[in-house]
């Protein structure tokens, strides 16, 4: 049997005196697979994410990542090593005077030392093409910058899943784009959240839909395949005249 | 508000340094990692706060909030309004550099009083009237307390001193009334919105997620 | 912006932080305990030079050097009449002392020469610096994070700070001196103060997702070049030659 990165049965969480946000979700996330995750605003998406990671305990349910159960802050703080999260709003990631300390908080922390880590960060930024980036002060970034920055940091840390919460939110089309770019191009499984279905579509291989505490019904996305090919035959068709039919 | 360079005498500028950095080692002792993030915070809050200026009859104050730090911070009150004044020295250059520590002292002092003589009763569940009452109070006391610290400085610094001296604790009067208004309002208003933040011991940790009960957490078949 | 939009480009801002903080203290604690008129001149022209040097905003320093003075004139007005001493002037029963007189000019000078050396040194500094000069000074770490925290969310908070207002002012808020304009500021701290702290929530919880365990690792490493080590020597020699008036 394979183990996949991750895997969340039957899991709910309530709020200190709040109903149930999550009653019962259960989600695998495949090796290399990237799942949309999309819902109302207030149905849990973001919960959920921070469930996975640890940072909220769930009354009730299962977490897995890479075969071995978390229960415990000693589980979580060793899958947060290899499950990176991406928040919402970068202003509450990049805390760091500037960019480069940023990006090399996380190696840092993994134990390299400070000129692993700094390398490390420069060739992150490098790969997103951000180079130049390094001695930016963070609070002067723009909205777009700060965002792949955000991405950046966590990367830095070569996590193998990737969670992020509305990775295009308050960005404008250019910016989009480019983050979408990127994240088709990581080797990482995902799990995005997003409202957008501008966003999602070709970017997720299937978008796993919350609402009222569960994960409704899968339907695959059109127009990726997904790993094992069972979404492929809603992809839209060439013409033969070479024109969309 | 805030003592300019050049007036204090040597010994009153060393004594109330000294204090401030007694109040500050007090501040940072047994501060968490975690609660870094939140005193800096709530010194960007006050920083940000000194730059609201409200109308005060003809003429305009802006707003101090240091009885609304310390209720939230306590001790670390020493530590978040050292920085926040700091960079307004350097910025907007309103209080001196070598008189910094008798700012930081003459503010940070009746802060963390407020703390303790209004802060206690917020710790607690209580309704808006209470919170209202003890927020004013402290913003009141937080001003008035800073005024006298601030005259006593001045006469202590020489007997000449004694007319300005008066003259400061006069102007902190009207002051006095609109910090009472604005932090009773906005403690009440947290109340509402976010009592947690009240009610959590601030001189402890801040109640994490993984301090509320999961009964699997600790089961001993974990630990196998 | 709160804080300033571009540092200049001068003499002063290619220098290390830290020898650019250790210089204003200095400067600052010699000149506020000097009281000689000659070295209290000599102290206004060093203030004056670190302004070439430094090029400061000239209308924010300008700007800050009224509002003191002003402020510092009053006190030294009262100063003149209080202190006693020998008869500077008579006007009826007021009488003004050359103590006094003297006293207050003591107290101008030293605000003028500090201020500006201040401004030029340490105002023209990109303050995500600051937290890492005062570290590198041997200021304790978790103060110098304080500090560092406060730089990066004063522009957040002040950019929140704006919307809500704009959207007061697009309900026809105006700000008078009544009750319902501080029940509205209340709240409206209040609600700065809410987010703030919900900020700073997330942001630990950001900083545990990247495997913080409690620990700041420092990455920037200063160094300090022949500028600084010329900069230092002239500021230690003018200081110097301050003292020297001084005892004189």
């Amino acid at each position: 049997m394979t183990t996949f990165p991750l895997e969340i049965s039957n899991l709910s969480f309530a709020y200190p005196s709040g109903p149930e946000v999550l009653q019962g979700v259960t989600l695998s996330l495949a090796a290399g697979e990237r799942i949309g995750l999309a819902g109302g605003n207030g149905s849990g998406k973001t919960t959920l994410l921070h469930c996975v990671v640890g940072l909220l305990r769930p009354s009730g349910g299962m977490i897995r990542a890479f075969g071995r159960e978390c229960r415990s802050e000693p589980d979580f703080r060793a899958l947060r090593r290899r499950v990176g999260l991406v928040f919402q709003d970068a202003d509450d990631q990049l805390f760091c005077p500037t960019v480069l300390e940023d990006v090399a908080f996380g190696p840092k922390n993994l134990g390299q030392s400070a000129e692993e880590a700094a390398s490390n960060a420069r060739n992150t930024l490098d790969r997103l093409g951000l180079a130049g980036l390094e001695n930016r002060v963070t609070y002067r970034l723009s909205g777009g910058e700060k965002r792949l920055v955000s991405l950046a940091a966590v990367l830095a840390m070569q996590p193998d899943v990737l969670l992020l919460d509305e990775p295009a939110a308050g960005l404008d089309e250019g910016s989009k784009q480019r983050v979408r770019e990127i994240l088709l191009g990581l080797p990482q499984a995902m799990v995005v959240i997003s409202h957008e279905t501008g966003f999602i579509d070709g970017l997720a291989q299937r978008v796993a839909v919350l609402r009222d505490g569960r994960i409704l019904p899968e339907n695959p996305s059109p127009g990726t395949p997904s790993p094992r090919g069972q979404s492929s035959l809603r992809a839209p068709k060439p013409c033969e005249n070479g024109k969309w039919a | 508000m805030h003592l300019a360079d050049g007036i204090l005498s040597a010994p009153v500028t060393v004594a109330s340094t000294a204090c401030a950095l007694a109040g500050i080692a007090r501040g940072l002792y047994r501060l968490e990692p975690e609660r870094v993030p939140q005193v800096g915070m709530m010194a960007a809050v006050f920083f940000v706060g000194s730059l609201i200026h409200v109308p005060v009859g003809v003429s305009s104050a802006h707003l101090v909030l240091n009885g609304l730090v310390g209720l939230f911070l306590g001790w670390a009150s020493f530590p978040a309004l050292t920085a926040a004044l700091l960079l307004q020295a350097i910025l907007f250059h309103f209080g001196g550099m070598v008189c910094l520590g008798a700012n930081v002292w003459n503010m940070a002092l009746p802060a963390v009083a407020g703390y303790y003589l209004f802060g206690c009763r917020l710790r607690r569940p209580v309704g808006r009237g209470m919170g209202f009452a003890m927020g004013a109070a402290a913003g009141a006391f937080g001003v008035f307390g800073s005024g006298v610290m601030m005259a006593l400085t001045l006469c202590a610094s020489g007997g000449e001193f004694l007319v300005p001296a008066a003259a400061v604790l006069a102007a902190h009067i009207p002051v006095m009334a609109v910090e009472a208004l604005v932090t009773g309002s906005a403690v009440s208003f947290v109340l509402q919105v976010r009592p947690e933040f009240l009610l959590s011991p601030s001189d402890g940790t801040p109640p994490r997620p993984e301090d509320g009960p999961h009964p699997p957490a600790d089961t001993p078949r974990n630990r196998s | 912006m709160v804080l300033f939009d571009a540092p200049p480009d001068s003499v002063i801002q290619r220098l290390d932080p830290r020898v650019r903080v250790a210089t204003a203290f200095a400067f600052a604690v010699v000149v506020c305990f000097s009281r000689s008129p000659d070295a209290l001149g000599f102290a206004l022209v060093l203030g004056f030079l670190a302004v070439v040097l430094g090029r400061p905003s000239l209308r924010q320093l300008l700007r800050a050097l009224l509002t003191l003075n002003v402020f510092l004139g009053l006190l030294a007005a009262t100063l003149i009449v209080s202190v006693p001493g020998r008869d500077l002037f008579r006007l009826g029963p007021l009488a003004g002392s050359r103590a006094g007189f003297a006293q207050g000019m003591t107290i101008l000078c030293r605000a003028n020469a500090i201020v500006p050396a201040v401004a030029s040194l340490l105002g023209t500094m990109e303050p995500a610096y600051l937290g890492w000069a005062l570290a590198g000074l041997g200021v304790p770490t978790r103060l110098a994070q304080i500090l560092a925290f406060m730089v990066r969310y004063v522009e957040v908070i002040h950019v929140e700070y704006h919307r809500l207002r704009d959207a007061m002012a697009l309900r026809c808020f105006q700000a008078r001196c009544d009750c319902h304009t501080l029940r509205t500021f209340g709240h409206l701290v209040g609600l700065l103060l809410v987010r703030s702290l919900e900020r700073a929530q997330r942001i630990v919880d950001a900083m545990r997702c990247r495997g913080f365990t409690g620990h700041f690792h420092v990455l920037r490493v200063f160094r300090c070049g022949v500028p600084d080590a010329i900069f230092a020597a002239l500021t230690t020699a003018a200081l110097a030659l301050l003292i020297f008036l001084e005892v004189q």
